[in-house]
């Protein structure tokens, strides 16, 4: 028995933005990548920032594949925390300064235009 | 907390603590690398300076046009002990490092503390050479437990390159001497790449060394001070502080990833404040620093801090503290500085409440490791 609640349109969410609604007790941000939805808290692991009132980004990478120079990645999919740029991969939760820190990730579900959030995770 | 009932600071030399069997390795002792003694290994023109040099009377750790000490500050009679502070021969140094107790240490210059400040590259070159040549020559030739660090010259670093490899072969050379005070641009800069591959290649290790001096470069500009005792107490871990970021902004320890680095002469309660500083600062910045996936201070719980000066609270459990916040018994390594005027006695170490254990590693076997002496015994 599927306990799905409506968290949007899909129409309302074109692809690089994202909300943030309260559903079940918690915040949540949904997002909309590279037409794809996802969700994770509203809440960033640092100081509890309202992490998904950031701003969608991409981030700076470097290796030895870049000969250590800055490489622009992931764009569209890093939530920059607007209290102190701490960023997220939305589509995993994953921190990207700290490898062993992810945020959980919620279950969304498109039917009918409709973006349904499952409780049941 | 309770108040200490005894100040450390005042209980001397202490009780005879030394381990049996404990072997003690000093990771930084001075030789006098004076102009008449590098003369005969200087190359010309510059062989002419150091005969001029010679008739230009010399000070402690100051000879003008050398090694220029800038301390425009006050002296007194007697003010910092009537002993000898010059090492000048090996038969000399072995015979101080046993009245120390200390079985293995690392040769570093006197005068080229203040090498990086020399303005001529290629005199500053041709002397950094001949210091190499000497040191080899004079100081590493027997097995007594004298070991030499390759004198880097920063002015260029494809020279410095090659005197790493070229000296590295030496049995008794073990590590690299980068000099710290003075040098501009700091240790990051990329212009160095070349001195860190021929470290990482030929496995030296190597030594980040200060001095107390007035320079325009920063961060040496200590002419904010009036006195010796604040310029003192900040120069050494200032240099080390501000050559340790430039290398992690630049990702030093990321590109070069089995360089071995060591910071000595400036105690080390500085260590676990600027790696809680680094991290925190990586929380927001990450972006400056995109090489990094982690925590940067990891990179600095692989690196080793030389003891001297070694912070004397009244209640020596603080040190112990201090060492639990950074891993540092497994990375701190003793050093005297000996001659020098701040010397410390292997016994102010040893009175550090921590295990036996922890005892032999931070006075040997840490360095041992560092040094790639592994399995050398009393």
């Amino acid at each position: 028995m599927r306990n799905e609640v409506r968290v949007g349109t899909v129409d309302e969410l074109p692809e690089g933005t994202h909300k943030v609604v309260k559903v079940a007790g918690k915040e949540i941000g949904v997002f909309n990548v590279h037409g794809s939805f996802y969700a994770i808290p509203n809440a960033c692991f640092h100081q509890n920032g309202p992490l998904c009132l950031g701003v969608i980004s991409g981030t700076l990478r470097a290796d030895q594949s870049t000969s250590w120079k800055p490489e622009w990645v992931q764009d569209g999919e890093i939530i920059v925390c607007p209290w102190h740029s701490l960023e997220f991969d939305v589509t995993t939760g994953q921190c990207v300064a700290y490898p062993k820190r992810k945020l959980p990730t919620y279950q969304l579900r498109v039917e009918d235009g409709q973006i349904l959030f499952s409780s049941d995770r | 907390m309770g108040s200490p009932t005894t100040d450390s600071t005042l209980e001397g030399r202490g009780p005879k603590q030394k381990l049996k069997d404990m072997l003690i390795v000093d990771v930084d002792v001075h030789v006098n690398e004076t102009p008449a003694a590098l003369l005969p290994f200087c190359e010309m023109p510059w062989r002419k300076s150091l005969q001029a040099l010679t008739r230009v009377p010399q000070g402690y750790l100051n000879i003008p046009g050398y090694a220029q000490a800038m301390a425009p500050w006050p002296i007194f009679p007697d003010s910092s002990g009537q002993r000898r502070k010059t090492v000048t021969s090996a038969k000399e140094m072995r015979k101080d490092l046993d009245d120390l107790g200390v079985d293995i240490a690392v040769l570093f210059p006197d005068f080229f503390l203040f090498h990086a400040a020399l303005q001529q590259a290629d005199y500053a070159v041709a002397l950094a050479k001949a210091y190499n040549r000497w040191l080899v020559e004079e100081w590493l030739g027997d097995d007594n437990g004298l070991k030499g660090a390759v004198l880097a010259p920063h002015h260029d670093p494809l020279v410095a390159a090659a005197e790493i490899r070229r000296h590295a072969k030496h049995k008794n050379i073990k590590a690299v001497y980068l000099p710290t005070a003075m040098v501009d641009p700091l240790y990051g800069h990329r212009r160095y790449d070349p001195l860190y591959e021929a470290a990482q290649e030929t496995n030296l290790p190597v030594f980040f060394h200060s001095v107390t001096c007035i320079h325009p470069a920063f961060p040496f500009n200590m002419q904010g001070f009036s006195t010796l005792f604040s310029a003192h107490i900040l120069s050494h871990p200032f240099s080390c502080i501000a050559n340790l970021l430039s290398m992690l902004e630049t990702g030093v320890p990321v590109r070069f990833p089995n360089l071995r680095v060591a910071f000595t002469e400036a105690g080390i309660g500085w260590v676990p404040w600027i790696m809680l500083r680094i991290d925190k600062e990586y929380n927001e910045r990450r972006r400056d620093v995109p090489f990094y996936t982690d925590r940067p201070s990891n990179y600095i719980r692989k690196m080793f801090f030389s003891t001297q000066p070694i912070e004397e609270p009244a209640n020596l459990q603080e040190m112990a503290t201090f060492l639990s916040l950074f891993n540092g018994e497994d990375s701190v390594i003793f050093s005297s500085d000996w001659p020098h005027h701040d010397f410390d006695h292997p016994s102010k170490v040893l009175q550090i409440p921590v295990s036996d254990e922890a005892r032999r590693k931070i006075l040997g076997t840490n360095a041992l490791r560092l040094l790639n002496l592994e399995g050398v015994k009393r």
